[in-house]
């Protein structure tokens, strides 16, 4: 018996969707009640479905770039902010500036109010790059690549090129200098960056030419040659229509013409790239399928942010009054100016349960056995997984 | 649609495009209740669209097996160069080859060449965020008018180059910052973005936000640009234009570079 992670990946695409959706979800709120759970609930998941490959460990990353922008954030609203709200903390001696910098005062006083605000925005964008850095850790970047429309066959192919040939270029700078060394060269000046530059990046298009001729040898872009009028035209006007809705979206109040702009564009713009992949004959080399589960977990991120949104968009006034407690919607934005604790309402731990929705969907399925794996073509293309990781002992 | 326009009219749309997300700060205004923290990343969700049609359409089909090794080798040593230089006062060493490959390969090369390089950087250094299609689309640019440059040998060239480094360092960094104002300074600090006070008052306050943050990121990376293309600009456009000689990057049947 032999268990069999591999094949029960989640699909790239279907994590990057949660994520989103969830990203939009977040963007909709600045309760910091909420955004701390919504960040350990994401951060959760993340340990908990990671999987060992080097991506996996990318959420530190954006942990560290988090805690920048709150940093920053309130650091600049300390020094520049304006004055708002009664009650002072501190104030910081002001320093006058030139006339062309009128208007703008440095220091003064520093209120709870403005850096309460300050706060909770830092932290509702912080907590969205997370959910980025969480997309990057469950997804396996090389198996969303092989999902792209077959249109972007070429662009894939370039980037795939591009992530296997860095590491050996590395290794290439490396000899160079080796060889610098053994001829008893410095490399300290200026001039030592051409003398390795120029040899590496030599070698770097010789490389090139050869992978060239080993993928013309092969076949490569053989196949192609169906003509594709009138897709171009269609992508540009519907990629055209959509920016012309995110325009209105954004600078007038109609938002529904401009959503249904924005939507449709997109869509078409899809179905265009679909259409121009059709002159490409080329097949995917053993294809990640998408399950119901897939659907299920890009379904929780959706729903995440409709739920959000959706109880943004209400006006409390047109609801029933015992309705209006429970939905609450102004909880989704607490007010700073006078300050009040912020509270948390049933929707926000229907969001927090979305938010974890992978947990349980993605363990029923994880340990899958097979009776012989010796004669399951699917396994042989597993890589071998030399140390199981244990089972926690709280789980 | 003529084969040989298709590639010169998605690059124009995609600048277009790209126009509007940039300058979204001019005409985001308060009545349509989004906050300056969500109009880029509105943005971000239609860029990707964008660009994969304009990718689409420059590296499908109007390229062969060699000019697609070129963009993925050179593609990699940007890769390389982006992590190893970024971090230290704006010396950033990730676009002189954009702008000497796109000089020598043809502005269509340099467009995809400056959209890729940014993609698998941001793929080995954890850098995906909403940012990206925006950067992918700024260093796209670079690359693309530096195919779009006049002609010039010798020493004018390498002026030329460098002068467009500088340039092109300055316009990088302020697109980037302009649309991405709101997200590094809040919303409500005496620099940072106010949606009623209109474009006007808003351009000074971005200028203020760019001169006590950015401008020494920005100058670092013009001097850097234009210093690395001095040092390495006649060799290294010898070797590309070497490699383009056996390569035979436009065969006669199929369309053009965009340049020359």
């Amino acid at each position: 018996m032999e268990r069999t992670e591999a094949l029960n990946q989640v699909h790239p695409w279907a994590w990057w969707c949660w994520a989103i959706g969830i990203g939009i979800a977040v963007s909709g709120t600045t309760n910091p009640l909420l955004l701390a759970l919504v960040a350990t609930a994401m951060i959760a998941v993340v340990m908990l479905r990671r999987s060992a490959a080097p991506w996996a460990r990318s959420v530190r990353a954006y942990l560290l770039l988090s805690l920048f922008v709150i940093g920053m954030r309130v650091f600049f609203q300390i020094v520049l902010g304006g004055g708002r709200g009664e009650t002072v903390l501190f104030a910081l001696p002001e320093i006058p500036l030139p006339a062309w910098a009128a208007g703008i005062q440095l220091g003064g006083t520093v209120t709870a109010e403005a850096l309460t605000a300050t706060l909770y925005d830092a932290l509702r964008l912080a907590v969205m790059l997370l959910c980025i850095g969480a997309a990057n850790a469950l997804a396996n970047p090389r198996q969303a690549l092989r999902s792209v429309p077959a249109a972007l066959y070429e662009a894939s192919v370039a980037v795939v090129i591009a992530l296997s040939v860095a590491p050996q270029l590395i290794e290439s700078v490396q000899r160079v200098r080796r060889a610098r060394r053994l001829r008893g060269a410095s490399s300290t000046s200026l001039k030592a960056l051409a003398t390795v530059a120029m040899p590496v990046l030599a070698d770097a298009i010789e490389r090139s030419m050869s992978l060239a001729a080993g993928m013309e040898a092969r076949g490569f872009a053989r196949t192609r040659g169906l003509p594709t009028r009138g897709t171009l035209p269609l992508m540009l006007v519907s990629s055209m229509a959509a920016t012309i809705g995110v325009f209105l979206l954004l600078s007038t109040s109609w938002w529904q013409p401009a959503l249904g702009l924005l939507v449709a564009g997109v869509t078409v713009a899809g179905f265009g790239l679909r259409a121009a992949g059709r002159r490409l004959r080329v097949t995917t080399y053993r294809p990640q399928p998408w399950r119901g589960r897939d659907t299920l977990v890009a379904a929780t991120g959706v729903l995440a942010a409709v739920l959000v949104l959706g109880l943004g968009w209400l006006d409390p006034t047109t609801l029933s009054p015992a309705l209006a407690a429970i939905l609450d919607p102004a909880a989704l934005a607490p007010t700073t100016d006078p300050l009040a604790w912020p509270q948390l309402t049933l929707p926000m731990f229907v969001v927090i349960g979305l938010v974890l929705a992978p947990v349980p969907l993605t363990r029923a399925r994880k340990v899958a056995q097979t009776a012989s794996t010796r004669n399951d073509t699917r396994v042989r293309s597993l890589r071998p997984q030399v140390e199981r990781p244990k089972v926690p002992a709280w789980r | 649609m003529d084969g040989r326009a298709r590639v010169p009219v998605a690059v124009v749309a995609a600048a277009l495009i790209g126009l509007v997300a940039f300058s979204w700060p001019l005409f985001l205004r308060p009545e349509s209740g989004m906050s300056a923290t969500q109009a880029p990343i509105m943005f971000a969700l239609v860029l990707p669209t964008v660009l994969a049609v304009v990718l689409s359409e420059i590296a499908g089909g109007r390229m062969d097996a060699r000019s697609l090794a070129m963009l993925g080798v050179l593609a990699a040593v940007g890769t390389i160069l982006r992590p190893l230089s970024a971090g230290t006062a704006g010396f950033e060493l990730v676009f002189f080859l954009m702008i000497l490959a796109g000089r020598v390969f043809g502005a269509g090369f340099g467009f995809a060449l400056g959209a890729i390089t940014l993609f698998t950087s941001a793929l080995i250094t954890s850098g995906v965020g909403p940012w990206l299609p925006y950067q992918m689309l700024a260093a796209g640019m670079v690359g693309l008018f530096a195919g779009l440059l006049p002609r010039a040998g010798g020493r004018a060239e390498i002026l030329l180059l460098a002068a467009y480094g500088m340039v092109s360092a300055f316009a990088y960094g302020w697109v980037m910052d302009f649309s991405f104002w709101p997200f590094g300074i809040g919303e409500d600090t005496q620099i940072s973005f106010d949606p009623a006070l209109g474009p006007l008052e808003n351009l000074h306050r971005f200028v203020l936000y760019n001169i006590a943050t950015s401008m020494g990121w920005n100058l670092g990376r013009a001097l850097t640009n234009a210093v690395v293309i001095a040092l390495l600009g006649v060799p290294l456009l010898r070797l590309l234009r070497r490699s383009a000689r056996q390569a035979r990057f436009a065969p006669a049947s199929s369309a053009q570079p965009l340049a020359e």
